[in-house]
């Protein structure tokens, strides 16, 4: 065991505050033996600095009688509980469950404040990090549960638990997507519910799903076993089904605010925070200096790839469902000025993107094409003059685009060049396969030296340099060439698609001064989209630089919470009225389908063959509802599917019994059955120091299930409590302990028994209702039959049947 | 760290004996467990360092007359604590061993032997509080003492033999 120091307590107050204001380098210890064994094995990635021990604090240990309750000491031992008559007699339960606990040996230390806060006993979690590195689970912080395509015998019967920090996808997902929430909700077929799950994040799956880069698929689990879920197929299909009910989920605001609200700027940004003020009530009026709103959905990104029949019908539905007005062709700046706009309106928000050219200083660079306005010239007229050999410089995605694009325009031939090497290159790997499917030449490692022309000054082809390096010692962006090593590539039409610019001149002299930054972007907090200037806020290229659209759609949301907050709204409230808030209480457990996870092989889109590409119509095709549900299954859903170890919680959450803390009394089901840990509810340094059992009524009993009768913990155990008279239930009570994260109640069983003269059958017909709600993992679904036979078992005791033949299994 | 010097004193086989605890040289330092304190400083090897996780029940010893495994006691939280191991059953002058510890011998109540002290101190500590305990109750006392050898068997036989014989004397 490594070294740490410790502290004797002398009262909880004290330990309490020395765990406080030890800032998590202190741990409070009490009987040890389940705390020590973590260190040992040095589980945790954390190891204290000190313990402060609880052992020693005097008057710790006692169990009391009131008039109708028992007030048990959180340092009394399991031992001293398992044989103490009082407790034996008002709470026969909690004796046995205290007895059950692990060996003689052990009872005599640990104590019952320890046990209700001890880790769980997952072998995932446990595994030693002496043996060979440490598994770092979900529950660890790390990304996954190994338990859910792994070795799951002893894990949960109904499901896992949220460990409380976000899954991987989530967290890689720029907009913050609750990736497993809405696949979980698709998996249920509940397509309105994956919807709404959806919209808390982003209103446009319909685009995302197909432009967006999917950062979140390099993070899916599945990586470990096989491909990621294939997430952008799924949020398309659901795209595909909103749009079909656009009605529905770009309604109109049922309340209205009164209040204004600009946006500057119709692309995916400025759509988004046009979204989610019109959500909350206010008038909301989009200015754009394009014909048509969509920003770069529209313009920069090929039909092939996002149709604009798509783009089209989710502003139509903003502009004739919702209400927000287009106010296009006008560029702000000089068709209106920023100051009339925000005269006129409460809030502003620039979305204004990068659209300007940067200019490289190339010999001949003015005989080039600029990439996105060769985009958006397309884009606009679906033709445009095209040379015989086009040469493309970029590696981007915008690149790519571009090298397709000319492709498909007719060019007998299209080459590439850019400074990064094949595996540097920031273009998605997809698009650039598909690049090269199609007959694009590229070049990698060259940089840009000059363009070259014939003699009446028509372009013939650039000279390249060697670039040797891409990023300088630090990692930044900082090219160097070999000046000598160059090529000529030839060419009549060379388009640079090397990166565009912010443009902020619109904002005016006197605004430009306050707002811009010395990269000429606007100066604006990235977290809420406030500029120094009230009532302006911005978002997106326009304060990032040139950026993913799902940035930008981060952004939008990001400054329309805080525009609704600083109207006054609640923009929390707003999002939990029209998408569902809170998750009800029973929705505490997640879950994933047992075969689906083991499917290693995702669903791909189908995708034209390469001589049937066009450039006006998609590539692609979207899965059809069913097969994105199939899809979807594959979703690990990661959270802690290891169960509750201990034998005196759900005893206690049986019991209806309280737990005092340093700080509160609370209840024992608030304390164990509402967040995955202890730890969780618990406040930092706030430590238990009293168990309140109630006298209940009737008889009560703990029976454990395990494979030896030593040390075992639980596989399946039950807490029960009947008060029956005249052989007819009044009172029923059952928890079970070992079959999911946290104790878990029987409500339905209870109500089913309250009035029943109980017998064999209604045994029967109580323990089939006790695992109704149970989705066993992989491997453990004997303890669906285990759990029933409880269940039965009990009853019958219950009723008076001594001998029970085993019926269930 | 914690570099303030602190002293606890526990009574170990009747003979009351201090250490520091702390981080300087010689001390006990503040993560120590009693079966390292016992076995590395005190010389009474009986106590087994084994499974050192309270599992095996090989490091048993008397903490004020309750059976508790050492390897999960830290040595600091024993001040004022008394102990006993396998050592301090037998006659500290002459080396005899206690009745309990004769009819384990006598009997070859044991294969190997690693795991006999730590079974017969959880014996110890049943029959001074129960010196007449039923079969089921000496299971249950000895239900965290494993024995890989298999000499349980030998071991209830010789316990509820000695029991019988001493209960009879009575």
């Amino acid at each position: 065991m490594k070294k740490f120091g410790h502290i004797s307590a002398t009262s909880y107050d004290e330990a309490s505050k020395i765990v406080r204001e030890g800032n998590g380098t202190i741990d409070p210890i009490a009987g040890g033996t389940d705390l020590l064994g973590t260190y040992k094995d040095r589980l945790l990635e954390t190891y204290p600095e000190a313990v402060v021990s609880l052992k020693n604090i005097p008057g710790s240990e006692y169990i009391v009688e009131e008039d109708d309750r028992l007030l048990i000491g959180a340092g009394t031992t399991l031992k001293a509980i398992a044989s103490d008559e009082t407790v034996k007699k008002y709470s026969q339960a909690l004796a046995e469950a205290a007895y059950s606990v692990a060996s003689p040996i052990i009872r005599t230390t640990a104590t019952i404040g320890g046990n209700v806060c001890q880790d769980v006993r997952c072998w995932y979690y446990r595994y030693p990090d002496n043996i060979g590195g440490r598994l770092n689970c979900k529950r660890k912080g790390g990304d996954t549960c190994y338990a859910i395509a792994g070795e799951n015998r002893y894990h949960s019967i109904f499901g896992g638990m949220s460990t409380g920090s976000c899954s991987s996808c989530q967290h890689a997902c720029p907009a913050g997507t609750n990736i497993s929430a809405y696949m979980a909700k698709i998996r249920a077929n509940d397509w309105e519910g994956a919807a709404k799950e959806f919209f808390k994040y982003n209103p446009m799956p319909m685009m995302t799903s197909r432009i967006c880069p999917h950062l979140c698929t390099d993070s899916c689990n599945q990586n470990t076993y096989g491909e990621p879920v294939n997430i952008p197929a799924v949020e398309r299909t659901l795209g595909d089904y909103i749009l079909a009910n656009k009605e529905k989920f770009y309604a109109a605001p049922v309340n209205t605010t009164g209040k204004k609200c600009a946006v500057i700027g119709a692309g995916p940004g400025g759509l988004t925070a046009a979204f989610y003020l019109r959500q909350a009530g206010h008038e909301v009026t989009i200015y754009d200096a394009h014909e048509k709103a969509g920003g770069v959905l529209r313009y920069g990104i090929p039909h092939y790839r996002l149709p604009k029949a798509i783009v089209d019908e989710f502003c139509d539905a903003l502009e004739d469902i919702m209400g927000i007005k287009f106010v296009m062709n006008t560029k702000v700046g000089s068709d209106i000025t920023v100051e009339e706009i925000r005269t006129n309106n409460d809030v502003v928000y620039f979305g204004t993107g990068a659209w300007s050219q940067p200019v490289l200083g190339l010999d001949g660079e003015n005989l080039t094409q600029f990439g996105l306005n060769f985009l958006e010239e397309v884009n606009t007229y679906l033709q445009k003059a095209i040379g015989e050999e086009v040469l493309v410089c970029g590696g981007g995605n915008v690149a790519m685009d571009v090298a397709l694009t000319s492709k498909r325009l007719g060019a007998k031939k299209v080459k590439l060049v850019c400074l990064e090497q094949r595996g540097e290159m920031p273009a998605d790997e997809a698009e650039i396969k598909m690049a090269e499917e199609e007959g694009v030449e590229i070049m990698n490692g060259w940089g840009l030296g000059k363009v070259i022309t014939d003699t009446e000054g028509k372009v013939t082809g650039l000279e390249a340099k060697k670039c040797l390096a891409v990023c300088d010692a630090d990692g930044r962006f900082n090219p160097t060439y070999d000046e000598a090593d160059t090529m000529v590539v030839e060419s009549d039409f060379i388009i640079l698609a090397t990166g565009q610019k912010v443009d902020v001149s619109f904002l005016g002299e006197a605004l430009g001064a306050q707002l811009k930054t010395a990269r000429g972007l606007i100066d604006a907090d990235m977290e809420s989209g406030r500029t120094k200037e009230e009532g302006f806020y911005a978002g997106g290229d326009a304060v990032t630089g040139p950026d993913l659209a799902i940035r930008a759609i981060r952004a939008g949301h990001a400054a329309a919470t805080s525009m609704n907050r600083d109207l006054g709204i609640d923009p929390v409230a707003v999002l939990n009225a029209a998408f569902g808030g809170v998750e009800a209480a029973e929705d505490k457990f997640v879950h994933f389908d047992v075969d689906g996870v083991e499917e290693t092989a995702q669903a791909k889109l189908y995708e034209k063959p390469v001589e049937e590409r066009t450039l006006a119509s998609e590539d692609r095709a979207s899965l059809a509802k069913e097969e994105a549900l199939k899809e979807a299954n594959r979703c690990l859903n990661c959270a802690c599917y290891a169960v509750n170890p201990s034998d005196i919680t759900p005893v206690l959450v049986m019991l209806g019994a309280a737990i005092k803390t340093t700080e509160r009394t609370i209840s024992a089901k608030d304390l164990f059955t509402q967040k995955l840990t202890v730890q969780q509810i618990l406040n930092k340094g706030e430590l238990v120091t009293e168990i309140q059992v109630p006298k209940a009524a009737g008889v009560a009993h703990y029976d454990k299930r395990r494979v030896r009768d030593a040390i075992d913990f639980a596989i399946v155990s039950l807490a029960d409590r009947f008060v029956v008279e005249d052989g007819v239930v009044k009172e029923a009570s059952l928890v079970f302990g070992g079959v999911a994260p946290v104790p878990y109640e029987l409500p339905e069983v209870e109500e089913y028994l309250i009035g029943k003269k109980l017998d064999k059958a209604v045994a029967k017909e109580a323990s089939e209702i006790a695992l109704a709600k149970a989705l066993p993992m992989g491997k453990n679904e004997y303890k669906v039959f285990l759990a029933k036979d409880v269940v039965y078992e009990a009853v019958c005791r219950a009723a008076g049947i001594e001998k029970v033949e085993i019926p269930v299994l | 760290m914690n570099e303030q010097i602190k002293t606890i004193s526990i009574t170990v086989n009747g003979v009351v004996r201090k250490f520091i605890i702390g981080d300087f040289e010689g001390c006990v330092a503040p993560s120590e467990v009693l079966l390292d304190t016992l076995r590395d400083r005190l010389h009474l090897t009986a106590a087994k360092r084994s499974c050192e996780r309270g599992v095996c029940g090989c490091c048993t010893v008397i903490m004020d007359g309750e059976a508790v495994a050492s390897c999960m006691v830290l040595t600091a939280d024993c001040d004022g604590k008394s102990i006993i191991t396998l050592e301090g059953l037998s006659d500290p002058i002459t080396g005899e061993l206690n009745p309990l510890q004769r009819a384990f011998a006598d009997n070859s109540a044991f294969q190997c032997g690693f795991c006999t002290p730590g079974i017969i101190m959880s014996t110890q500590a049943l029959l001074w509080k129960n010196p007449n305990p039923t079969e089921a109750e000496l299971t249950e006392a000895l239900s965290g003492n494993y024995c890989r050898c298999i000499s349980h068997y030998q071991v209830i036989r010789t316990v509820m033999g000695f029991v019988e014989e001493i209960n009879k004397e009575a």
